[in-house]
């Protein structure tokens, strides 16, 4: 397994990568002008990119690259233009956002479309995952940015009854959301959002509603979280990269790491990447930085073999581990039957009839229809109670403690008595010598 | 008593053996010897210092001279008139001795606070009083918590007393309490609804003095307002403002208030019983012929409240319990799915409506109906979302809600204004959901009614704001009102309707109202968000002179936009990004770009509307040859020096102009760069930049202009053969306006140069990339110093003799300014044969003749033809 840094770009000058370690560049994919957002890798297999194609073709389109060749392998064509693509962590679904407002959602395995539902009013521009793979977080170009569960959107008994289909809706950016990222804390994460009203927002998960406003000198296209949790960079449209603090008491952000180059362009991406602590930037003129955040100093530039130094405007970047699957591998998944290394393209519509059930999570209608569903799950309650008992009388991990070292008190009670009356047999000895010495 | 006085008589013991006695009359005996002593002796005598005679001066007292000490005591005085004195005495000291409140305030409190319950009458009046006017007022700023919390217990006594009328200030005390300090309400909240359960349900003793009764149901409409109906309100009231709040920081687990109110659901269910029961006393009086007097109007009034607000409370305590997952909990539910109270509130409260007396005589008595009846309504229409009520009730409610919305009330009965507006006020939250709740024809009838309320309030009133925020509930779809868009033509009409009124309100309201402004363009910005922008002509119109009044050219007068406050115009310009989706035709343009002109307007407003359509070109909304017309007019007509301003701070504001414009220019030229291939860019808006540049714009202009080309251009030039002579025409021109123009400093040469360099470096571009351009340029310039030598040689005339002097002179600047920068240097030494030319025509004009020629003239023609012969020289090595 190796760390690569890829890069598209919004022109026809494919995808770049280049080793992260050494900077060297690697293999170019071919064919790909990518939007913002939409380029991923899925799972550690294969690269996957929506394209920018012209106004008057309706149908959008998303290649598969494999790691080893430079020309896209699987050609998907579907209903719209995709704008935001991205997968879960193990790459078995693809999501895309599309033009429109809709969210697709497919097998990456069959190419099945699984659910397509309207997401928002305007086009997705970004799409991600919680660390879990549970929730889904979109932004828009409308300002909204909507927590999706993947389950509950399954679940049509929910929908019947009228409720809404995400779990938050944060309406408070008034310009069109440029990037989200999520923190570490599970379901008690913070949800970091970029817009172009040059403020970045807060969320929490678990609350649903905004923590923190920081306000900044520019439009931020960019985000991206340090694994401390406390800070995020975020590149601006001014070519700056400014490092927001989450806790900070200030409503502004104005600290910046650093720009590009003196009259840089905007950044327009930003990748983190926790092996060596690096942050990458991307920006408008081409320039792929590699950036020690600490030092707050660029450790080197990657640059395209052309030698010239600037590429093309990067509007993608991120950081895969490449899992070369080679034929003497067991195949299993359901693409390699076919003869294939790569899945079948995604199809265009839902399929409607018995034959989508197989092989989906379906979600049981509750047990009693007036009892929400999630009222069953306990955990958090369950823990919460146990607590409580530990505050008010100790475990039984205590009570062992203490009766071990009520047991350990005793033994060296009598081991002192032991001391002693060796000492005092010692002391009796000496004197008797001494005497019997001194009448000699 | 007076000492004998013996020492006297000693001296006569001449050793006689009897003593004769002589004694005198009137003299007393002496004391015999054994006799006790029973002098008392002491060396001070201290009696207890009499109030009268203290000396009082330094401390405060009262008119009658009484310190607050002393009048403290005095309250609890056995005698009542002593009692009340004392209370009117310590009135009188807070009045000449405001600090002494303020210093003693815990000690007064907790002195007074037994006359809560005096038998007096008189003395609990004086204490109220006290109280309300003096105490209260004075502690405003301060915690009032502990101030209460010492009260409280003597007010519960006091409400438990034997006395009837004890028990009544009793409740009037602690309405005075709850109005100053709000949360001891929900602090015992639970506590303090009994009490006024016990004393309402015993109204029947006393039921023949409304006055009383409507000391106890107006303290309970006070405090069931305070009921938050929101669970979110109470904890964001807790969390206080979103900035303060720490993240990532451990959470201590408070608990939450909520929790206090939890209980009060059962109470209040029992009280809403207890009210209802005692409205039904009062319908014989309702119905009377007669109407019914002030008191008792007042007290129907403050029992409907009451029950309202219980029903509100509870039932969006339910609603929230539900949305958020939680399981409902017992007391909640009880309150609406319970039949009981569901039955009798239908029966016995909203069965009554409307209210009406049997003849309709008192005009007067109409509004207090009124009053009544919209009191009704408004429980009506919370609880008509949760039960079905018979369609002859309901339709009484709706055709009374229809007449209200019109107006019709209030022009039959004369209604005052404010309380049409109260009532309106109220019905406005409930309207959205009404309306998706009644059948086809009432929805018609009841849109109709809105929209017609919604046009005849005034713009920047309070009402409009409602009519506002019903109208973004009746078109957003937000969690729990979802209105059918589209499916259902009528309703699709009227939304129509109200979103076409919202542009020429931002005109009415103008920059007088900026809060108001900020709703608007907020509900605009949202509509804009979520694609519900179906415009028509005027509505564009409107947009228009929003930004900018005057389409004409000349004086512009910014439209409300420019003087709105910042975060109204940052909302406005976030509309406008939503707003160009394929409507940005060229006079929305013009508008905009006057807009930016206007010389008010904040530079960093200039920069965000660039930065904005630069953001809508990128999302597509705006097509690129209406971008380039944006961002070259903007260039080419913007003014750094604005006419009107010729004042003595003229230098300064130049400086800013300036400075604003060199940050426009940055900021077109980063747009231009990032709008695709600089070649083809360049191909574009070469023709345009270049019709621009032969209209010979101001300097600043002009070098912005210089500015875009050379962003758009590389080396070697991509220019075409045409634009090189036009520039080659227009450049000679502008450097010597550079020279004319800026001047010298002879202190700071440096700071000199540095702007002179800002408008030359465009040049120098432009010459490093076109050597033909350079070559050109020179030519024209040698051409011109050689014609203006032969004027100097023919004409006499002084002024033009003068005007050809300074000309060429600047010449001679420009190119010991360009010879000064090292690149140029380079460039322009393979044109030495020109510079050599200009130099030899120089020193001819130094050896001419001429009479337009002055002296000085002439010696400054010396130097520069000296300076010029050593920069040529140099250019050789």
């Amino acid at each position: 397994m190796e760390i690569s840094v890829i890069a598209s770009s919004s022109i026809d000058e494919g995808i770049g990568s280049w080793d992260l370690k050494t900077g060297k560049e690697q293999l170019r994919f071919k064919q790909c002008a990518s939007p913002a957002h939409g380029l991923t890798a899925v799972g550690e297999k294969f690269l996957a990119s929506s394209q920018l194609r012209k106004e008057s073709t309706s149908s959008g389109s998303i290649f598969y690259w494999s790691w080893n060749k430079p020309q896209a392998e699987v050609r998907s064509f579907p209903v719209e233009p995709i704008k935001a693509l991205v997968a879960n962590n193990e790459g078995t679904y693809l999501v895309g956002g599309g033009n429109s407002g809709d969210i697709y959602l497919w097998e990456v395995a069959t190419g099945k479309l699984l659910k397509k539902w309207h997401g928002h009013y305007r086009s997705v521009t970004c799409l991600v995952f919680s660390g879990d793979d549970s929730l889904l977080i979109s932004g828009s170009q409308d300002g909204s940015v909507r927590v999706w569960s993947l389950i509950r959107l399954f679940d049509d008994f929910q929908r019947q009854q009228g409720n809404t289909l995400y779990e938050h809706n944060f309406n408070e950016h008034t310009m069109s959301v440029t990037d989200i990222v999520i923190d570490y804390g599970g379901c008690n994460a913070m949800i970091i959002s970029a817009s172009e009203d040059r403020t970045c927002k807060v969320w929490s998960l678990s609350r649903g509603k905004l923590l923190k406003n920081i306000i900044f000198p520019s439009a931020i296209n960019a985000l991206a979280l340090d694994p401390g949790g406390s800070v995020f960079y975020a590149g601006g449209r001014d070519g700056k990269i400014y490092i927001g603090a989450i806790n900070a008491t200030s409503e502004y952000g104005t600290q910046v790491l650093g720009s590009v180059s003196e009259q840089s362009k905007a950044v327009t991406c930003l990748a983190y990447c926790t092996e060596g602590n690096l942050l990458i930037s991307g920006s408008e003129e081409g320039v792929v930085c590699v950036w020690d955040p600490k030092s707050r100093r660029p450790v080197h530039t990657l640059s395209s073999g052309k030698g010239k130094g600037k590429g093309p405007p990067v509007n993608n970047i991120q950081i895969v581990r490449k899992t070369i699957v080679d034929n003497s591998n067991k195949t299993q998944s359901s693409w390699k039957r076919r003869g294939s290394l790569m899945p079948p393209p995604l199809e265009k519509y839902e399929r409607s009839g018995e034959d989508t059930m197989d092989g989906i999570v379906t979600v049981d209608p509750p047990p009693f229809s007036d009892v929400p569903v999630y009222s069953s799950f306990l955990s958090a309650d369950l823990i919460d109670e146990q607590v409580r008992e530990l505050q008010q009388q100790g475990s039984a991990a205590t009570e062992i403690e203490m009766e071990r070292l009520k047991l350990e008190y005793k033994r060296s009670l009598q081991l002192n008595d032991q001391w002693q009356k060796n000492y005092e047999n010692l002391l009796q000895v000496v004197m008797e010598e001494e005497q019997i010495g001194g009448s000699n | 008593m007076v000492r004998s006085k013996a020492p006297a008589k000693k001296q006569q013991k001449k050793g006689i053996d009897f003593k004769k006695i002589k004694r005198k009359l009137g003299r007393k005996l002496p004391p015999p010897n054994n006799a006790t002593n029973t002098e008392i002796k002491s060396k001070a005598i201290i009696l207890p210092e009499q109030s009268v005679a203290a000396e009082k001066s330094g401390l405060a007292t009262s008119k009658k001279g009484l310190t607050l000490k002393e009048l403290l005591q005095q309250t609890s005085h056995h005698n009542a008139k002593v009692r009340k004195d004392a209370i009117y005495g310590i009135k009188d000291l807070f009045k000449n001795h405001p600090e002494e409140l303020q210093s003693h305030k815990y000690a007064i409190i907790q002195k007074l606070r037994e006359r809560i319950s005096d038998d007096d009458k008189l003395v609990r009046d004086a204490f109220y009083q006290l109280f309300k006017i003096d105490i209260f007022p004075a502690c405003k700023e301060d915690n009032q918590g502990p101030m209460v919390s010492l009260l409280m217990p003597y007010i519960f006594s006091a409400m438990a007393n034997s006395v009837i009328d004890v028990r009544l200030m009793a409740f009037k005390f602690f309405h005075l309490v709850v109005e100053n300090y709000p949360p001891t309400f929900s602090l015992d909240a639970e506590k303090i609804l009994e009490n006024y359960k016990d004393i309402i349900q015993k109204n029947h003793f006393y039921v023949q003095d409304k006055s009383k009764l409507k000391v106890a149901l107006s303290g309970l409409a006070h405090c069931l307002s305070l009921l938050p109906c929101d669970e979110s309100d109470t904890e964001s009231q807790k969390k206080g403002p979103l900035q303060n709040e720490t993240l990532l920081a451990y959470e201590q687990d408070t608990a939450k208030d909520c929790v206090s109110f939890a209980h009060v659901c059962g109470r209040l269910k029992e009280i809403v019983g207890v009210l209802i029961n005692c409205f039904q006393d009062f319908i014989p009086l309702i119905h009377a012929p007669r109407g019914f007097d002030a008191d008792s109007f007042d007290c129907i009034h403050h029992l409907l409240r009451s029950i309202g607000y219980a029903i509100k409370f509870s039932i969006r305590r339910h609603m929230q319990r539900q949305t958020a997952w939680q399981p409902a909990s017992e007391e909640v539910t009880l309150m609406i799915l319970d039949q009981d109270i569901a039955s009798i509130l239908l029966k016995n409260l909203l069965g009554s409506f409307p209210l009406n007396p049997e003849n309709n005589l008192y005009g007067k008595g109409d509004e207090r109906y009124f009053r009544l009846n919209s009191v009704l309504t408004e429980i009506f229409l919370e609880v008509s979302e949760w039960s079905h009520f018979p369609t002859d009730i309901s339709n009484r409610f709706l055709e009374f809600i229809e007449n209200t919305l019109l107006g019709k009330i209030t022009r039959s009965i004369r209604l005052s204004k404010d309380i049409h507006e109260k009532t309106l006020l109220a019905l406005f939250p409930f309207v959205p959901k009404l309306i998706l709740r009644v059948d086809r024809d009432w929805r018609d009838n009841l849109l109709q009614a809105f929209t017609i309320a919604f046009s005849d309030c005034k713009p920047e009133s309070e009402l409009k704001l409602a009519c506002i925020s019903t109208v973004r509930d009746m078109i957003i779809p937000n969690g729990d009102i979802f209105y059918p868009n589209a499916s259902d033509r009528t309703v699709n009409n009227y939304q129509v309707a109200w979103v076409n009124k919202l542009p020429s309100l931002l005109n009415q309201l103008g920059d007088k109202h900026p809060v108001s402004t900020q709703v608007v363009l907020q509900l605009l910005l949202d509509l804009g968000r979520v694609g519900y922008l179906n415009t028509s002509p005027t509505w564009e119109d409107d947009i228009r002179n929003f930004f900018s009044l005057c389409q004409g050219e000349g004086d512009v007068p910014g439209g409300p936009f420019a003087s709105l406050p910042r975060e109204a115009q940052e909302l406005a310009l976030c509309f406008l990004y939503y707003f160009t989706t394929d409507k940005f035709s060229s006079p929305m343009m013009n508008a905009i770009i006057s807009c930016c002109l206007y010389p008010q307007l904040e530079p960093a407003v200039l920069y965000r509307i660039v930065e904005i359509l630069h953001t809508a070109y990128r999302a597509g909304y705006i097509q690129i040859t209406d971008h380039f017309g944006f961002l070259i007019t903007l260039i080419a007509r913007f003014k750094v020096v604005p006419e009107k301003l010729q004042s003595p701070i003229e230098c300064n504001e130049r400086e800013t102009y300036c400075g604003t414009f060199k940050e426009v220019t940055k900021l077109v030229c980063s747009c231009l760069s990032e709008m695709g291939d600089s070649s083809l860019v360049l191909q574009i808006v070469e023709k345009v930049l270049l019709e621009q540049i032969i209209l010979k714009p101001a300097l600043d202009n002009g070098c912005a202009i210089l500015r875009m080309i050379c962003v758009l251009d590389s080396t070697p030039t991509r220019l075409s053969e045409r634009s090189v002579t036009t520039l080659s025409e227009f450049l000679p021109g502008y450097m010597i306006d550079i020279v004319n123009c800026i001047p010298e400093d002879k202190e700071n040469s440096y700071l000199y140069i540095q702007t002179c360099l800002y408008y030359l470096v465009p040049c120098y571009f432009l010459f490093n990339r076109s050597s033909k351009l350079t070559e050109q340029v020179l030519i024209r310039m040698r051409s011109m110093i050689s014609e203006n030598t032969n004027a100097l040689e023919l004409v006499q005339d002084r002024e033009s003799g003068r005007n050809s002097l300074n000309l060429i002179q600047c010449i001679i600047s420009v190119i010991l300014l360009m010879h000064n920068d090292v690149k140029v240097r380079k460039i322009i030494s393979s044109f030495k044969s020109e510079i050599d030319l200009i130099l030899q025509n120089v020193i001819t004009l130094q050896s001419s003749r001429s009479t337009s020629l002055t002296v000085e003239g002439k010696h400054m023609m010396k130097i520069a033809g000296e300076r010029l012969r050593i920069a040529s020289t140099s250019l050789l090595a």
